[in-house]
């Protein structure tokens, strides 16, 4: 589903705004995640994003309408729940919570229990999604061959390729080698 | 012949008592017979183990379709001595493990194992069961199911065709064949991993989730239900 119609909404509007979408008739609760933006130049922190579909009737052209609704949420920062609007906006938001850090205020599954884990292993430290979060696995097991394109063989490594610079790959002097 | 069951007897309840469990053995034994047993005897005895293998599927990803496409008629393991479906740990003489091995999924893994009789044997199949493989930078990813069980046979792929896996079994049962099945070589292969105890195997039942809320707060903002939803 291409999503045409996105919409950035103040960070204060967001639980009203969902609710009035929801009066326009998008219904369908798809999705609600966020995306670490940390590292933007302005007004950095964490985008969250929540899709919803109109199933009740047809778009222009092919497929149902559906909408993108997008804030910006400053880290540390809760953000209100919509579980009061979509119920369904629990394990999303749970999910969130345990891959993000972000809290959300006013959050209700109806079990009183909060936000728990809901993916990761029991004992699971940190946040893994966040940019910030460190894939200790490199440093701890060392993969057996060539991580990067040029890597492993001696003939093909002298060709300037930059290397890989992804968020999490720990530097070579970093941790337990 | 009524296929309802009529037969007499069974209109009590009894109340059997609970069965006793024998004491935990650190150390896996395979009894005297298996251990001295002279040369000939263990031929018969390794070649009846090697050619009866009923293999428990523990199929994680895309990696149990391979695995499934080598268990039927094109590839067919079961002319190999390969007897699929097991109908549980309990029954299994080899495990399969075929995907991508999450930490989350590792407990599991490692309980089932534990519930497999001595001998038992691992086939690690594809890449992902192997190092990682793909997944091996993940935060969620185990670096192989060999830090869980012991693994016998390792079968490199992404995933591997199913002629993969029947080398691998043939491997296998190359190795079985050579086997000697003492106390001591037991040992020394489940060295390092712990040996299942009783308790670990009979945990309880999970519980069913604690009651719902009754009254969901008044707000008349939840989302429009069909009816009946009480």
């Amino acid at each position: 589903m291409k999503v045409t119609d996105v919409r950035d909404v103040p960070f204060g509007e967001w639980s009203a705004t969902v609710l009035a979408v929801r009066a326009e008739g998008f219904t369908f609760f798809d999705w609600l995640s966020a995306v670490d933006q940390t590292d933007a130049e302005t007004d950095a922190g964490f985008d969250l994003v929540c899709h919803l579909i109109d199933v009740g009737a047809p778009g222009e052209g092919r497929g149902l309408r559906s909408v993108l609704l997008r804030t910006r949420a400053a880290d540390g920062v809760a953000v209100p729940s919509l579980t009061a609007v979509f119920a369904g906006a629990a394990w999303h938001e749970r999910e969130t919570h345990e891959m993000f850090g972000i809290g959300f205020d006013g959050f209700d599954d109806g079990t009183g229990l909060g936000l728990r884990p809901l993916l990761l292993p029991d004992g699971f430290e940190g946040t893994p999604l966040r940019k910030s979060f460190m894939l200790a696995a490199r440093a701890s097991k060392p993969w057996p061959g060539a991580k990067e394109p040029g890597e492993g063989h001696e003939s093909t490594k002298a060709p300037g390729r930059r290397r890989v610079q992804a968020p999490g790959v720990p530097s070579p002097e970093w941790g337990p080698r | 012949m009524t296929a309802s069951g009529q037969g007499g007897g069974s209109g009590h309840a009894v109340d059997l008592p609970l069965p006793v469990l024998r004491p935990v053995d650190p150390d896996p034994s395979m009894g005297v017979v298996g251990e001295h047993a002279p040369k000939p005897i263990r031929v018969v005895l390794n070649w009846g183990r090697r050619y009866s293998l009923w293999v428990f599927n523990f199929g994680l990803a895309c990696c149990a379709i391979e695995f499934i496409a080598a268990s039927m008629g094109r590839h067919d393991f079961i002319r190999l001595g390969v007897i699929p479906f097991a109908p549980g740990p309990r029954q299994a003489d080899l495990m399969v493990v075929s995907g991508t091995v999450t930490d989350k999924m590792a407990p599991a893994i490692r309980r089932l194992y534990d519930q497999m009789p001595e001998p038992k044997y691992v086939i690690s199949f594809g890449a992902c069961s192997n190092s990682g493989g793909p997944y091996w930078d993940s935060y969620s990813v185990t670096k192989g199911v060999d830090q869980i069980v012991p693994v016998d046979v390792y079968v490199p792929g992404c995933p591997p065709r199913p002629e993969a896996l029947l080398h691998g079994i043939i491997r296998l049962q190359e190795q079985i064949a050579n086997e000697r099945l003492s106390s001591q070589k037991l040992r020394r292969k489940y060295a390092g991993t712990r040996v299942a105890d009783a308790g670990d195997l009979r945990r309880p039942l999970v519980g069913k989730p604690g009651p719902r809320r009754e009254a969901r707060s008044g707000q008349a903002a939840s989302a429009p239900r069909d009816g009946g939803g009480a």
